[in-house]
C-alpha cells in the first residue's frame, strides 16, 4: 500500500506548496509513490468531513504530514494539533513553519498594536476580528513551539529537490541529513579578507561586477559593502550549486533561517561585522535581519521606557 | 535585595577570576545574586551566550576581563570590547534593556574594583526592575 501524504497550510502564502509542485519530473515520480489524502491547495476537502460528520475538525490519517506556515491564531493551532495527531511523521516545511518567517515580523509589536494599525486603520470598524473569526494568539509561533516536529526543512520556499529528497527518504525509511552549512560555503565569489572591507549599507545600488564574467570573478558582496546575510544563514537554497540570490548577483536575504537551530541571525550578523571591525551601526534597520526568524521569542515588542 | 535576581558574571581566568578569588580570600562582601562563570578569556564569550543567559531568566550579564593591553591572549579583550557595543545595542532590539549588560576590566590585583562593579550592577538592575511596568497593558 502506498504511504499517505497530507499537506496542510497555516499562516502561509502557498509558496511551499508551489515549490513541491515545481519539482519537475520528480513530482511525477512522487505522485506515483504516495496517495495524497489532504492538500487544501490542490483538492477540495472539508475540515469537518464531506457531510459534516467529523465536525468541527477531522483530518485524515497520513504517514507523512507536511505543514507550511506558522501559528498565528487559534484555528491554526487546532488544525496543527489535529495534523500532529493524524500524521506519523510530521515535516515542518518552509521558514514560516520552522522559524516564523515573514508573518512573524509582527512579533515586533504587540497583538493589540497589530490589530489597531493593520486591521482598524482607515476603517470605522473598531472590532474587526470577532467570532467566528478565530482570535489572534499573543504572537506568531513556529510550529515546533507548539507540537513535536520530526523533520525541519526551512527555506522560503525550500528547494524543490530537497523536499523531494526528504519525502523519498521517508518513503524508503532512510535517514536524511540536511545541509548544515552557511550560504557562504557554496558561494563562489572572491573573498579578499577583512582588511579590505567597505562600510556596509543596504542594497540600494547594484553590486560591482562584470556581467560577462562568471560569479567566481565577482567580489564577495559583503566585502563590497552590501548587507549580505550569507554568513549567518543556513545554506541549501541552491542545492550543491551557487545560492539562488547570488546567482542573480543579489545579496542573501536570510530566508533559510539561522545556520544552527536556535541561532539568532541579528545577533550573529552584528557580531560577525563587529568582530571584523566593521561599523555595524551603519545598518539602521537592524531588526529586519530577523525578518525570517522572528518566532521562538526572538522578535519582541520594544521595552516601554 | 531581590533574592530571585541572578546576575551571571563571565570572569576571565587570568585577571577577573583571580580578582574574585582574592576578593574571597580578603573576605570582601558582594551581592549574593552574582553567579560567576569562569571562562578562559573575555573574548570567548559569544553574544549568544549573553542572550541565552537573559533568555533563561538572568536579570543581568557581566563580562569581566583584563585591562586593555594586558590580555593573556594579547587581543582577546579587544574582541570583547568590539562585541560589547553590539550586545548592548542588540539587546534593545531584542526587547531587553542595554543596562542588563555590563563589560568591565578588572586586574587580578583589584578585588575592590570587582566588588564595586558587582554592587553597581546589582543596584542598577534593582532600579531597572522597579521601573519596569508590571504587565504589558496595551495602551489606547
Amino acid at each position: 500500500m502506498q504511504p499517505k501524504l497530507s499537506f496542510e497550510w497555516l499562516h502561509a502564502c502557498s509558496g511551499c506548496e508551489i515549490a513541491l509542485l515545481n519539482g519537475g519530473e520528480q513530482l511525477l515520480d512522487l505522485l506515483g509513490q504516495v496517495e495524497i489524502v489532504h492538500f487544501p491547495l490542490l483538492m477540495d476537502h472539508k475540515y469537518g468531513g464531506q457531510r459534516g460528520e467529523g465536525a468541527p475538525l477531522s483530518l485524515p490519517q497520513a504517514d507523512i504530514g507536511l505543514v507550511s506556515g506558522g501559528v498565528a491564531h487559534e484555528e491554526h493551532l487546532l488544525v496543527l494539533q489535529e495534523m500532529r495527531k493524524q500524521c506519523r511523521t510530521l515535516i515542518a516545511l518552509g521558514t514560516c513553519a520552522t522559524y516564523g518567517g515573514i508573518p512573524a515580523m509582527r512579533n515586533e509589536w504587540s497583538t493589540a498594536d497589530t490589530l489597531r494599525t493593520v486591521f482598524t486603520a482607515g476603517t470605522s470598524d473598531t472590532d474587526p476580528i470577532r467570532p467566528p473569526a478565530p482570535a489572534f494568539l499573543d504572537r506568531v509561533y513556529s510550529i515546533d513551539e507548539k507540537i513535536k516536529v520530526d523533520v525541519s526543512l526551512p527555506g522560503c520556499p525550500p528547494q524543490p529537490q530537497l523536499i523531494g529528497a526528504v519525502i523519498k527518504a521517508l518513503i524508503n525509511k532512510e535517514t536524511f541529513q540536511l545541509p548544515q552549512k552557511s550560504v557562504c560555503e557554496t558561494c563562489p565569489t572572491i573573498r579578499e579578507g577583512e582588511r579590505k572591507m567597505a562600510p556596509v549599507q543596504r542594497f540600494l545600488h547594484n553590486a560591482d561586477y562584470d556581467c560577462d564574467q562568471p560569479l567566481s570573478e565577482m567580489r564577495c558582496l559583503l566585502e563590497q559593502g552590501l548587507v549580505c546575510m550569507g554568513p549567518v544563514t543556513a545554506g541549501g537554497c541552491g542545492g550543491k550549486d551557487t545560492p539562488l540570490c547570488l546567482r542573480a548577483r543579489v545579496p542573501c536575504r536570510g530566508c533559510y533561517g539561522p545556520v544552527r537551530p536556535g541561532g539568532n541571525q541579528l545577533l550573529d550578523m552584528m557580531n560577525a561585522l563587529a568582530s571584523n571591525g566593521i561599523d555595524y551601526r551603519a545598518i539602521v534597520d537592524r531588526k529586519s535581519l530577523l525578518r525570517f526568524s522572528g518566532a521562538h521569542g526572538l522578535l519582541k515588542p520594544a521595552r516601554k521606557k | 535585595m531581590n533574592r530571585e535576581q541572578k546576575i551571571i558574571a563571565f570572569c576571565c581566568n587570568w585577571c577577573s577570576y583571580a580578582a574574585a578569588d582574592l576578593a574571597g580570600i580578603s573576605r570582601l562582601q558582594y551581592p549574593g545574586s552574582i553567579r560567576i562563570i569562569r571562562v578562559m578569556c573575555s573574548g570567548m564569550v559569544h553574544p549568544e551566550m549573553v542572550l541565552h543567559a537573559l533568555e533563561q531568566g538572568a536579570a543581568g550579564v557581566m563580562i569581566l576581563g583584563c585591562h586593555l593591553g594586558e590580555c593573556h591572549y594579547i587581543k582577546g579583550n579587544e574582541m570583547a570590547l568590539a562585541r560589547s557595543e553590539v550586545i548592548a545595542d542588540t539587546l534593545e532590539d531584542l526587547g531587553y534593556a542595554s543596562e542588563q549588560f555590563q563589560l568591565t576590566w578588572i586586574s587580578s590585583a583589584e578585588p575592590e574594583r570587582l566588588v564595586e562593579a558587582f554592587r553597581n550592577m546589582s543596584g542598577r538592575l534593582a532600579v531597572l526592575q522597579s521601573e519596569q511596568p508590571v504587565d504589558r497593558v496595551p495602551e489606547g
